[in-house]
């Protein structure tokens, strides 16, 4: 085996939708790359996107991380062979039955989008191989090329103007910069213009998971500042609180987020952590996102910020797997590795099937609330305001 | 990236998420996705990668006393050697070829 090249993800996409005609659904992506490549998502499960709950998972949205688009492709192979055999899934010591992956296909939908920057892989796999942003030729010219998609949705996206001067945000406004430059305006980017449509079609999508690499860790909301659960008025649309947003180890500002949520998310990251462990022992602990600097526009602040943003939106939780130990590990390494993001994420989602309204049922916020966590919490994560 | 200067990466260790973080405000690292440092036995960790020409300046700033640096690998090389365990054609372009995943059906 050896790493999938970019045209070899979207043809074992097709082959795949070709093969499991009943359980998948092929999608194209409207918006090009600046490359003119169309990407695809792979829908996955036995009932229609209106009727069940989706899980949106990303890969290959930095390009240099080259484990996560093969992971998901090979993911989404393993659950439909599986799925068509009535067969479990194990990976190391962490076994699925029959019936998770039945229940998993009948009751949720899986919507994976492998590469979503395949122009930056394809410059990484070719060229330089710690390119990480996509190919956009910005106006400075010269070496002046790409934007860092990780830091281009429309979340707190102006950092200029929505975090304290002194707060670190890694992000800049510099067209030059080789790593985080934000692009020229929030959602500039067709990459992700295209997730944000997958969104914004499939609104029965309640879980996002980008998957990048590497830590190891799993991260959960939010990546802006320090949780709080007390004062819903502390919150990213509040711009009362930009002068002061995103400082460490402060009370003026943290970011507001609701004790169900929290102990939801935290749950579901743990789980997540526990069934990568099983595989070969590896430790993916459960992090807040925000970790030494915070972060803006990226695409799980994104997802969750959303139903903030505009309450008629459903509520989509926002997680981030940082897989493996490096960005490009052999590839006897890299198998392990695809592994441990396999059982992650079957695990969240065998977990979520037990959360989602019957198929057909019109979802409830109640639905997910009152979960039983299984938290490893960071000490002082989500503390309550001084 | 240059092959004459190439971009290492480098383990940064602390007792404290505060010393890490005054050394990476000095240093202008690649600190990665999202700039989390993780616990080890030392304290925090967080791997970051900087190029080779810079590594003396970055262990003689200011805040680099409290950090133990390590070089963990020559990132670019690491990567130039990893492009030839990249597929070249497509293995998938026969449309019955189908991919196999790694977990075991039973």
């Amino acid at each position: 085996m050896a790493y999938l090249n970019v045209d070899e993800i979207t043809s074992a996409l097709q082959n795949l939708a070709a093969a499991y005609p009943a359980t998948t659904e092929l999608i194209t992506c409207p918006h090009p790359t600046h490359e003119g490549r169309q990407t695809q998502v792979l829908r996955i499960g036995t009932r229609p996107a209106s009727e069940v709950d989706g899980v949106l998972l990303l890969g290959g949205v930095h390009a240099r991380e080259w484990v996560p688009p093969d992971a998901l492709v090979l993911l989404a192979a393993d659950l439909l062979e599986a799925h068509g055999k009535s067969k479990g899934l194990r990976y190391g010591e962490q076994r699925f039955s029959a019936t998770d992956v039945q229940e998993i296909l009948a009751r949720l939908n899986l919507f994976v989008f492998a590469c979503v920057n395949p122009d930056g892989r394809r410059h990484s796999q070719a060229g330089d191989p710690l390119w990480r942003k996509n190919r956009r030729q910005n106006n400075g010219g010269g070496d002046c090329v790409g934007v860092d998609l990780n830091r281009n949705f429309d979340f707190l996206w102006d950092h200029l103007a929505r975090f304290a001067a002194d707060s670190g945000v890694r992000t800049t406004a510099d067209p030059c910069d080789k790593f985080t430059y934000r692009g020229p305006a929030a959602a500039s980017e067709p990459e992700t213009r295209n997730v944000v449509w997958v969104l914004d079609t499939y609104p029965r999508i309640r879980w996002h998971v980008d998957v990048h690499s590497a830590v190891p860790v799993i991260l959960h909301s939010w990546g802006s500042d320090r949780n709080q659960t007390l004062d819903p008025g502390q919150n990213f649309l509040a711009s009362a609180f930009d002068p002061v947003r995103g400082r460490p180890n402060d009370n003026a500002y943290r970011e507001y987020i609701t004790e169900d949520d929290l102990d939801l998310v935290t749950g579901l990251a743990g789980r997540m952590g526990e069934a990568v462990r099983a595989v070969r022992g590896d430790d993916y602990p459960v992090e807040q996102a925000y970790g030494l600097y915070p972060t803006s526009g990226a695409s799980d602040d994104y997802a969750y910020s959303r139903h903030f943003a505009n309450p008629a939106q459903g509520k989509v939780y926002g997680f981030t797997i940082e897989c493996g130990h490096s960005f490009q590990p052999t590839w006897a390494e890299a198998e392990d590795v695809i592994r441990e993001v396999g059982a992650g994420l079957t695990a969240l989602c065998a977990a979520v099937t037990r959360l989602s309204p019957e198929p057909g049922q019109v979802p409830s916020p109640a639905a997910v609330s009152g979960t039983s966590p299984t938290s490893r919490r960071a000490p002082g994560e989500a503390e309550t305001l001084a | 990236m240059t092959a004459d200067d190439p971009v290492l990466r480098v383990r940064l260790e602390a007792a404290t998420l505060a010393e890490l973080r005054s050394f990476t405000d000095e240093v202008d690292a690649d600190l990665g996705c999202r700039a989390i440092a993780t616990r080890s036995a030392s304290g925090y960790a967080i791997d970051v990668h900087l190029p080779e020409s810079r590594l003396e300046s970055a262990r003689g700033s200011r805040a680099a006393t409290p950090v133990s640096m390590t070089v963990v690998e020559n990132a670019t090389a690491t990567g130039l050697e990893r492009q030839a365990e990249v597929a070249e054609g497509n293995r998938y372009a026969a449309r019955g070829e189908v991919p196999r995943g790694l977990g075991s059906k039973e």
